[in-house]
């Protein structure tokens, strides 16, 4: 079978900070103060960012993090018309597209309510893919401030179901 | 035919890039509701604010989204879809999606996951297609075992010869041979770049042709046995294998050859029970004899050209196909006119062994003006992700003979403003100022010997 002549699953190309191919070629100086640079940036953060994108010509430099580690104050991501509060508060996004149960079965008392503190790791609702029950958990200690979602409604990756707050606040 | 017909509600594309707008586009002339899906890197692509709903099915690996069958399922089952099109590459040519669509009440706009599994194993298909008269290059029709094998079978097929992963494509997982010398190391490597890449170790091995043309033979089959041709296209553009220029009619090549070549794709086609739009691919060689290499079950990146010679809406087809319609067209319909090419513009750098050239793109103004198509997902400050693959549009032209539309594309290729991310512009301009390419003599081994590589070997 003829594999992808289009798309496909390659690799991504650059690993590590990326930059621009156009300026890089036969020029030494212009790749060196690009690593400079981008050491420098990355020395400079409190949290180490997921990408980090410089470009010279007409001078661009992005960062990027990802949505659920979004330090407070990070920019926020490109708004997106799929999800919409992705990046805009602290939260727990759905690990896959399906349906958002906050119970483990009908009738029964859900995983965590309004004011819940829950430790890194518990279990705090379930995400149904194709009849596989996936569980979503807390990634840190925090307390619940609100269900995003209503229970039993389709959710995408990545979609805030719960408001989360530090554990103390 | 009526413009109000309409052979299913929604459609899910599971695809991205320029292929997922492009199906999303018939759907709408169709008055079929679309729903795209995408990661969370395509979150910007156009067609996501394009069909009518869009659903984020994972995380930028392609592992994770866009061949994660569970989550496009779900996409589809949550969205109201009754069909899903796969487009090319990803899970368009998987049976076991085709099968997953099915099981869960979903129509697959493709052939059926049989006639896939017929037709993707190559060493399966090679003996299918031996039995319904279509010529092979010489080589193994099962795959070799060990390496003593191989050596008898290589001395009775020749050199040049070329070991082919059976699991192979796109221009991965094989290698040329031209002395018996060679033949233990390249077995060996490709052996074990198989097993790698593919998870299978297999390899067969056949003739190698240094200077044959890539001619492939677009068709069109329903499910009540109705099968026609729409022409050829000749991809012998290739870098490493991988199509760079595609044309029609194909240059050079003998009208009776042609004809032949069809015949035995349609031949080709009803042995594996097939339906829906797919594609023979075929070598041949400066004598004009031609040999069947593989078919793909899908939508082609190189369909446009198919559509702008005979005026016929491909992905339209496919789903009237998949809805169970019988063919709408009979072989005289089809009557391919005039002369297109295709060019692919992929964010590479020819200057850098074509290194994928991510990033944003800061300016992007493609080509315009008359019978000029350009199939895109890019515009300015688009950010071409370095997950996926790097194609960024597709130029394709019309024109009334082969000389004016050579003429028209070096004019688009020329117009083309990408800033931002290096392209393969530069390096498709060459090659339409090639005195062989101008003449239609140039074989597979073209862009290779423009690159100093005249091997062309991978």
């Amino acid at each position: 079978m003829s594999a992808p002549h289009g798309n496909g699953d390659g690799p991504p190309a650059l690993a590590g900070p990326r930059h621009d191919s156009a300026h890089e070629r036969g020029d030494g100086d212009t790749l060196g103060a690009v690593r400079e640079t981008a050491l420098q940036v990355l020395g400079a953060l409190p949290h180490p960012p997921s990408a980090l994108r410089i470009q010279v010509g007409a001078v661009t430099l992005e960062l990027d993090w990802p949505v659920n580690a979004a330090p407070q104050g990070a920019p926020p991501g490109p708004a997106s018309p799929a999800a919409p509060a992705a990046g805009a508060a602290d939260h727990i996004g759905a690990v896959s597209v399906g349906v958002f149960y906050r119970a483990p079965e009908p009738g029964a008392e859900p995983f965590v309510r309004e004011g819940s503190v829950v430790a890194a790791g518990q279990q705090v609702a379930i995400v149904e893919a194709m009849k596989l029950m996936i569980p979503v958990t807390a990634t840190r200690a925090c307390r619940i401030v609100r269900a995003l979602v209503e229970d039993g409604s389709a959710v995408e990756f990545d979609q805030p179901l719960f408001e989360i707050a530090a554990a103390g606040a | 035919m009526g413009g109000a017909e309409r052979p299913f509600r929604t459609v899910l594309i599971a695809n991205r890039g320029e292929i997922a707008l492009r199906v999303a586009r018939t759907c709408r002339d169709m008055g079929i509701r679309t729903v795209a899906v995408h990661s969370t890197d395509d979150r910007d692509s156009p067609v996501v604010r394009y069909a009518d709903a869009a659903v984020q099915i994972g995380p930028a690996p392609a592992r994770r989204s866009y061949l994660n069958m569970a989550a496009i399922l779900q996409a589809a089952l949550g969205s109201g879809a009754d069909a899903v099109h796969p487009g090319y590459g990803f899970l368009s040519e998987n049976p076991d999606f085709a099968e997953a669509c099915l099981a869960s009440g979903l129509t697959f706009i493709g052939p059926s996951p049989a006639a896939m599994r017929r037709l993707g194993d190559k060493s399966a298909a090679r003996r299918l297609m031996a039995q319904a008269g279509l010529p092979l290059l010489p080589g193994t029709l099962e795959p070799t075992g060990s390496l003593a094998e191989a050596e008898s079978a290589a001395a009775g097929i020749g050199y040049p010869l070329i070991i082919k992963a059976v699991a192979g494509g796109g221009g991965r997982g094989m290698r040329v041979v031209r002395r018996a010398a060679d033949l233990a190391h390249a077995y060996r490597t490709t052996r074990a770049a198989a097993q790698t890449l593919f998870g299978d170790g297999r390899v067969y091995l056949e003739r190698f042709l240094p200077h044959a043309r890539h001619v492939e033979i677009q068709i069109l089959c329903d499910a009540y046995g109705g099968a026609l041709h729409l022409g050829e296209r000749d991809c012998s553009v290739q870098r490493r294998r991988q199509k760079l220029i595609e044309e029609t009619p194909a240059p050079g090549v003998p009208a009776g050859t042609l004809e032949r070549m069809c015949a035995a794709a349609i031949a080709g086609a009803r042995a594996a029970g097939y339906s829906g739009a797919g594609t023979f691919e075929f070598l041949v060689d400066p004598a004009g004899r031609f040999f069947f290499m593989e078919t793909n079950c899908r939508i082609q990146v190189e369909h446009p050209v198919t559509e702008m010679a005979t005026g016929i809406d491909l992905v339209r087809e496919q789903i009237r196909i998949a809805a169970g319609l019988p063919l709408s067209l009979s072989q005289q319909d089809v009557r391919p006119r005039g002369a297109v090419i295709e060019c692919r513009v992929n964010a590479e750098d020819p200057d850098r062994d074509f290194a994928p050239a991510p990033g944003r793109l800061a300016g992007f103004a493609p080509p315009l003006g008359p019978f000029i198509r350009v199939d895109t997902h890019a515009f300015p400050g688009y950010r071409v992700p370095a997950a996926y693959d790097s194609l960024l549009a597709k130029v394709v032209v019309w024109a009334p003979d082969r000389e004016q539309a050579v003429a028209r594309m070096r004019r688009a290729l020329a117009e083309f403003q990408v800033a931002g991310v290096a392209t393969t512009i530069p390096f498709l301009r060459r090659v339409l100022d090639d005195p062989e390419f101008v003449r239609g003599g140039h074989g597979t081994d073209l862009a290779d010997r423009l690159l100093g590589r005249p091997d062309g070997a991978p």
